[in-house]
């Protein structure tokens, strides 16, 4: 046989091998099956909530941070809560002034306070002034601050408002002290914050 | 048979080819995988959940305290009941413009008007809260002069507990079955 010959023989053997592999694909060719539940969609929406939560509890009153020292009294009310003003926390054992961390006045033993309030080193004139000058002083700064904010918000700035969060087994004497120096520091307005329930009177 | 003239060698290497591929999970998009991220997301947001205790909080408007009987209060042109509640150890004693309610809730007379139910542990009063509603709705309910009226003046002892204040605060913010009462508090100075 001559080489041209062989070639003719050959080319359709290559032809044909070429034809049979792409039928034999297109035979074998079968959809690709999904063996696998793609949760995707699912866990992207759950991020989004995620960073909502977090944002979103970040900003409200709801961050406030509940344990021994700090519980807030349960009440029947059930508006929504005041989130403007400077918070006012006092505990079972310190009094803090908005976001400074390092408390204004420590705190003695709620006998000592059920007496007569405050020890007099904390007072403007003895035991019986309900001023608490360390709470004042405090005060005065944040009521500096709270004022620009005020007036670049276009609000009245003659007086400032107060969140005060108190701990349920404060005697009233101290809250009456607390509340007498804010009065005295130029804050007209306080929003006492409670825990919203649905009890009933004989429940209390 | 067209496929008889193909090599042994041929069929088999056809065969092999014609094998389909398995393609991962991962070669399905040519996307970047975020599964075991949004996986840790997941589990952060379970976590929050469940260790997050959500708690509802309302606010309590008021003023300044007042000290002596001077305070800021609203005076109405109309006769007004103007009370003041104030809570001691050994019960509730409500004073009206008319003078202090006598025991029972019934006129004017000295005495305590609503009776401490014992000590709890923490030697604060029992009071009697339920009580306390039907002294305050009997009281506006008597003329119709006090129907607009929704102030109530509060002080205490000393020694007795936010708690108890707020608890009476809500035994005179409303009846059970809905009617407003006093709804605005202010805070006195004890004498």
């Amino acid at each position: 046989m001559t080489p041209p010959a062989a070639a003719q023989q050959k080319k359709p053997g290559v032809a044909q091998y070429k034809a049979e592999l792409r039928k034999a694909i297109r035979r074998n060719a079968t959809d690709p099956e999904i063996d696998f539940l793609n949760i995707t969609a699912m866990l992207d929406m759950m991020t989004i909530i995620l960073v909502f939560l977090l944002k979103n509890m970040a900003s409200t009153s709801a961050s406030i941070p509940q344990s021994k020292d700090l519980t807030l009294p349960a009440s029947i009310l059930q508006s929504e809560p005041h989130q403007e003003g400077v918070a006012i926390i006092v505990t079972k054992s310190q009094i803090l002034v908005g976001d400074n961390p390092n408390p204004v006045v420590v705190l003695p033993s709620r006998e000592s306070l059920a007496q007569s309030g405050l020890d007099a080193i904390y007072k403007k004139s003895g035991i019986n002034d309900l001023h608490i000058v360390p709470l004042a002083e405090s005060l005065l700064h944040v009521r500096e601050m709270d004022k620009r904010i005020r007036i670049a918000k276009g609000l009245d700035p003659s007086s400032s408002e107060a969140i005060v969060i108190v701990d349920e087994t404060t005697p009233y004497r101290l809250l009456i002290e607390v509340l007498y120096t804010l009065g005295a520091s130029s804050f007209g307005k306080y929003h006492l914050m409670v825990m919203s329930t649905k009890k009933q009177p004989h429940e209390r | 048979m067209a496929t008889s003239s193909l090599s042994a060698a041929q069929r088999s290497k056809i065969r092999r080819l014609a094998v389909p591929k398995e393609q991962s999970p991962e070669d399905a998009g040519g996307e970047l995988n975020i599964i075991p991220f949004l996986d840790i997301i997941v589990n952060i947001l379970i976590f929050v959940l469940a260790t997050v205790a959500i708690t509802f909080t309302a606010t309590i408007e008021t003023t300044p305290p007042s000290a002596g009987g001077k305070g800021p209060r609203i005076v109405s042109e109309s006769k007004s009941l103007n009370l003041t509640l104030f809570i001691t150890n050994d019960g509730i004693s409500i004073k009206a413009a008319g003078g202090s309610i006598a025991p029972g809730c019934d006129g004017i007379g000295p005495g305590i008007t609503i009776p401490a139910k014992g000590r709890d542990a923490d030697g604060q009063p029992v009071l009697d809260y339920v009580a306390v509603t039907k002294c305050a709705k009997k009281l506006k309910d008597s003329s119709p002069d006090f129907k607009d009226e929704t102030q109530i003046r509060m002080t205490a002892s000393n020694n007795i507990s936010y708690r108890k204040l707020i608890d009476t605060i809500d035994a005179v913010r409303a009846t059970e079955d809905g009617q407003e009462l006093f709804q605005d508090v202010l805070f006195a100075v004890p004498r």
